[in-house]
């Protein structure tokens, strides 16, 4: 297993949560996730780090969520920790040169992580205080 | 009984944290500038707002007395010490969030930036009213009801939004947009402050507005009541059935809150840390699951206005650094992951927002099955309605959750929420607003320029020296 991308960690957890990698574009994505009955199956990658998207997706039993942004005093950030979901957020690939960055971020950086993740095994490693890493 | 620390474990240093000379921990990276661009910059934390109080040139932000914020207005030196102090504060509790981006799902950034500037033209007027209705004294008293109450909104996030975002960020958007000028509004801009205060003042009774100018305290509950309170209380393992319905119970609870007020923080309020005799730290936290003033709430129907958590934590347990309880309302702690180290708590409910306390209830951890699926139920359902919405919808619903619910704890405490509504169109949005509306999203100004001149603390301008605490708007071009 190689650590193949970084994060903020939400909380520092031993759970270390496998899947498949299921991107998330739109509210009708996790109705239709949801509603398919494979949820536990899969960690979900997300644009955004607000909470309200991924709703019932957290009330449900989501195992492990990623972020393309946001940190973990965001809601999202604590709702994970109550739920006790190892989430990664603000994810960047590790070899990758694009970066997060606030408000001048391409879409490119986006679709550049979404290519590489999705449909890929991966496992969370959120034991750190700090950082939340992405093997594969 | 408390459990007790596993072998190996951290050893809890969080008491150190109230020691006089100690400075905290440091919970991020960043630091701050804001008006202070010719000095060092500031970190988050105690030493942060220990840096902050070194640099203002009135005593607002050190104790204050009852008579203080009995007085009738700030000086203009006064006004931009709030301004400095609270565009720190702000920086210090939503910093991070800056990173947040897109949500996917509610226009958050628009609806924010929309609702600040609504309130900074809006709340004075109701400001004032309210306290030419109940008296300066009746304005802190209004705060001093949360000291004998729980599951009310007069709390931390509330109390604090009145200032920092009606006033601080509310300026700050409109300043950004070009639409004001620094010296602009300075009288309303007291109206704000003064209300904040008193009210906060009010609640707290220790001479402090602010939860970070108390090494993040908010332990305002008077000890008999704290302890009427903590009777309820049902002890566990970390790892039982009983703890993990708790667990389950509180987050379900927390995400629905948060969702039946527009993924904002004013569905959540914590209080404390208040030390138990048995070594043990209590957080009293009210979820809002259902605040049926909103026309979506209809889906939480059956539940009741708040659940309120008695959540004890066993700071050995986690080798507990430092815990805050910021002045969003929010618990932080290092180590990040309290939840493992709860050994006990209760849940109490609230019916409606005026119930009485003597009516406030208690529900066993192995009955609140039936409310976990109600909750769940009310969750799957807010998100199917709110997927459906238009994004003009939900930006003026996103207005609502901020611009009526900040300052409505206080309207129904004054008993003037049906007068507003009646006589001062409380829920109408300012046509300049309604303008606004169109003019955010050009330039990415609600969703990168905005947001970085409020967080980052670069926008807050200050009140010039020719400010007259008369000056309200002049003529603009």
């Amino acid at each position: 297993m190689t650590v193949i991308a970084e994060g903020y960690n939400t909380f520092n957890t031993n759970k270390k949560p496998s899947g498949t990698v299921k991107y998330l574009a739109s509210p009708q994505d996790v109705i239709k996730l949801i509603q398919g009955g494979k949820l536990k199956e899969h960690i979900l990658l997300v644009r955004g780090g607000t909470t309200t998207f991924l709703a019932p997706a957290l009330s449900m039993g989501a195992i492990g969520v990623i972020t393309m942004s946001g940190a973990p005093e965001s809601h999202l950030g604590i709702l994970t920790r109550e739920f006790q979901i190892p989430c990664v957020m603000t994810v960047n690939l590790n070899d990758s040169k694009s970066k997060y960055v606030p408000g001048e971020t391409p879409d490119s950086h986006f679709q550049e992580i979404i290519q590489t993740l999705e449909g890929k095994k991966v496992t969370l490693d959120c034991s750190d205080h700090d950082k939340g890493r992405i093997s594969a | 009984m408390a459990v007790t620390a596993k072998a190996g474990s951290e050893k809890s240093e969080w008491k150190k944290r109230y020691e006089p000379n100690d400075t905290g921990l440091r919970f991020q990276d960043l630091k701050y500038t804001g008006n202070f661009t010719d000095l060092e910059p500031v970190p988050d934390g105690i030493l942060g707002d220990r840096m902050m109080k070194a640099r203002m040139r009135s005593k607002v932000i050190e104790k204050v007395t009852k008579q203080d914020v009995l007085k009738g207005e700030f000086t203009v030196d006064e006004l931009n010490d709030l301004n400095d102090y609270l565009a720190w504060n702000i920086w210090d509790v939503l910093v991070m969030r800056a990173t947040e981006g897109v949500s996917g799902m509610i226009p958050r950034q628009e609806y924010e930036m929309l609702s600040f500037m609504q309130e900074f033209y809006r709340y004075p007027e109701f400001m004032r009213r309210i306290t030419d209705e109940v008296g300066a004294q009746g304005v802190m008293d209004i705060g001093a009801s949360a000291r004998r109450e729980i599951g009310t909104k007069v709390n931390c996030v509330h109390d604090w939004c009145l200032g920092a975002v009606a006033f601080a960020m509310g300026r700050c958007g409109l300043l950004a947009l070009e639409v004001i000028k620094p010296d602009d509004y300075v009288e309303e801009s007291n109206t704000i402050l003064k209300f904040m205060q008193r009210v906060l003042w009010g609640k707290r009774q220790d001479g402090w507005i602010l939860n970070s100018q108390d090494r993040y305290r908010c332990t305002i509950h008077e000890k008999d009541f704290l302890e009427s309170l903590v009777t309820h209380c049902e002890n566990f393992e970390p790892g039982s059935e009983k703890h993990d319905k708790f667990v389950a119970f509180n987050a379900a609870a927390e995400l629905l809150a948060f969702f039946d007020h527009y993924d904002c923080r004013l569905g959540l309020g914590d209080t404390g840390p208040y030390q138990m005799p048995d070594g043990r730290i209590l957080i009293v936290r009210d979820l809002f699951v259902n605040e049926d003033i909103y026309h979506w709430s209809d889906v939480c129907e059956g539940l009741p206005h708040c659940f309120t958590m008695l959540v004890l934590v066993d700071p050995e347990l986690m080798g507990l650094k430092e815990i805050r309880v910021n002045d969003i309302s929010t618990s932080f702690t290092i180590p990040k992951n309290y939840i493992e180290a709860i050994t006990g708590g209760a849940v109490l409910v609230r019916e409606q927002h005026d119930t009485p306390m003597g009516e406030v209830y208690a529900v066993g951890i192995n009955d609140i099955a039936k409310h976990l699926e109600k909750i769940q139920q009310a969750t799957f359902n807010m998100y199917k309605k709110t997927a459906k919405m238009s994004r003009h919808e939900l930006c003026l619903n996103g207005i609502y959750s901020y611009y009526i619910e900040m300052i409505l704890p206080h309207m129904r405490k004054a008993g003037m929420y049906d007068y507003f509504n009646k006589e001062h169109d409380f829920w109408e949005i300012d046509q300049r607003v309604a303008n606004y509306y169109y003019e955010i999203n050009k330039r990415n100004f609600a969703q990168a320029t905005v947001p970085l001149k409020v967080f980052s603390g670069a926008g807050y301008l200050p009140f010039s020296k020719k400010a007259d605490l008369r000056q309200s708007k002049y003529f603009w071009s």
